[in-house]
């Protein structure tokens, strides 16, 4: 196994990854919300369904896009073996969003 | 509040009381799993109770699980789907019944958590505790099945991996259940992204189920901390006892 990581580096990290789990949370929601109110008031228009569907998405790219930045923060480390076990993560997660395409 | 997503509680109701297929209540609640777990791991980041690296290290297993159950989801007949809810929540109220109050936590500050373990300021005994990760194959395992029963039944397996992780590896249940919310965010979404690819996902209700879920959890832990754990295991049970009961009611018909 590696050698135990430093807890300041990590917290770092971790803080930086909520960061970014928060504001990806955020943007959907405010997404998910303006296409609601939206269909509520004038139905039968094109800006709500693209609103609604982009805040699904967004919701669905937040975690995809956490493992993403952990895979790149551990290569920039050299931890080469949490840079292949999150590597992995993000190529099953490639495969789903493949066979949802197919 | 209890370290589960709440897939367990909606499923049953966009199911039976909207009277949805099974499959789009599992979608749309992988949806509010989702929302959830990038919350809560929002809201709990820096206090050094989320395991990173345990965490990435069994997501390997998870987002794998969640994969063959997102592609076999189809495969399954509305009420085989239905019995094994039932039998989730059938378990899941056993697990939370038998949860003895044990630490796993080494309290000498110079004990060293190993390549996989951690460290966090306990509240309780307020000091900073170690623990160690034992069989990890175990929690590879508990994973791979949790992922795989998230996307089937669109839960966020939380309800597996949380005894999984305190009984058999060593974890801290409040480091089990903040690793375990990190997680099930990659977990559902690998299950979701399926569900939306092959039309099961109407938007019109998963907005408003990610916005409710979201009001609800804020208004969750506003309420559960004036509440004894105890009355929240107890009135826990009896809901899963109830959705089983449901469950396996509407799969005979």
């Amino acid at each position: 196994m590696t050698a135990p990581p430093s807890s300041t580096d990590d917290r770092g990290f971790e803080s930086a990854l909520g960061r970014l789990l928060g504001i990806g949370v955020l943007a959907s929601s405010a997404c998910l919300a303006l296409g609601l109110a939206l269909t509520l008031l004038r139905p039968d228009e094109g800006a709500q369904r693209a609103l609604l569907t982009s805040g699904l998405v967004l919701l669905m790219a937040t975690p995809i896009a956490r493992v993403a930045v952990s895979a790149f923060t551990y290569a920039r480390r050299r931890d080469w073996l949490f840079a292949a076990l999150t590597g992995i993560v993000l190529l099953e997660l490639f495969a789903s969003v493949a066979a949802a395409l197919r | 509040m209890l370290g589960l997503g709440g897939g367990v509680f909606l499923v049953p109701l966009l199911n039976v009381a909207l009277g949805l297929p099974l499959r789009t209540a599992a979608a749309i609640s992988l949806c509010t799993v989702i929302a959830t777990s990038s919350t809560v791991s929002a809201g709990q980041a820096g206090a050094q109770l989320i395991n990173i690296r345990l965490g990435m290290v069994l997501e390997v297993a998870t987002v794998a699980g969640s994969l063959l159950g997102g592609l076999t989801a189809h495969l399954f007949s509305e009420s085989a789907l239905q019995r094994l809810f039932g039998v989730v929540a059938i378990l899941t109220a056993a697990a939370v019944l038998s949860r003895i109050n044990r630490r796993n936590v080494i309290f000498d500050p110079m004990a060293q958590p190993g390549g996989l373990g951690g460290q966090f300021f306990d509240e309780e005994s307020e000091r900073v505790v170690t623990y160690r990760v034992t069989r990890l194959p175990a929690a590879l395992l508990a994973s791979f099945a949790a992922g795989n029963l998230s996307s089937l039944l669109g839960i966020g397996g939380g309800i597996l991996k949380v005894p999984a992780l305190n009984t058999w590896c060593g974890v801290p249940v409040r480091a089990a259940a903040a690793t375990s919310a990190f997680m099930i965010g990659v977990t559902a979404a690998g299950g979701a992204i399926i569900y939306y690819g092959r039309g099961d996902l109407p938007a019109l209700l998963a907005a408003p189920a990610v916005l409710g879920v979201q009001l609800g959890s804020w208004a969750g832990l506003r309420l559960a901390g004036g509440v004894p754990a105890k009355w929240l295991k107890v009135l826990l049970i009896v809901v899963l006892v109830l959705v089983a009961a449901l469950m396996f009611f509407r799969s005979a018909r």
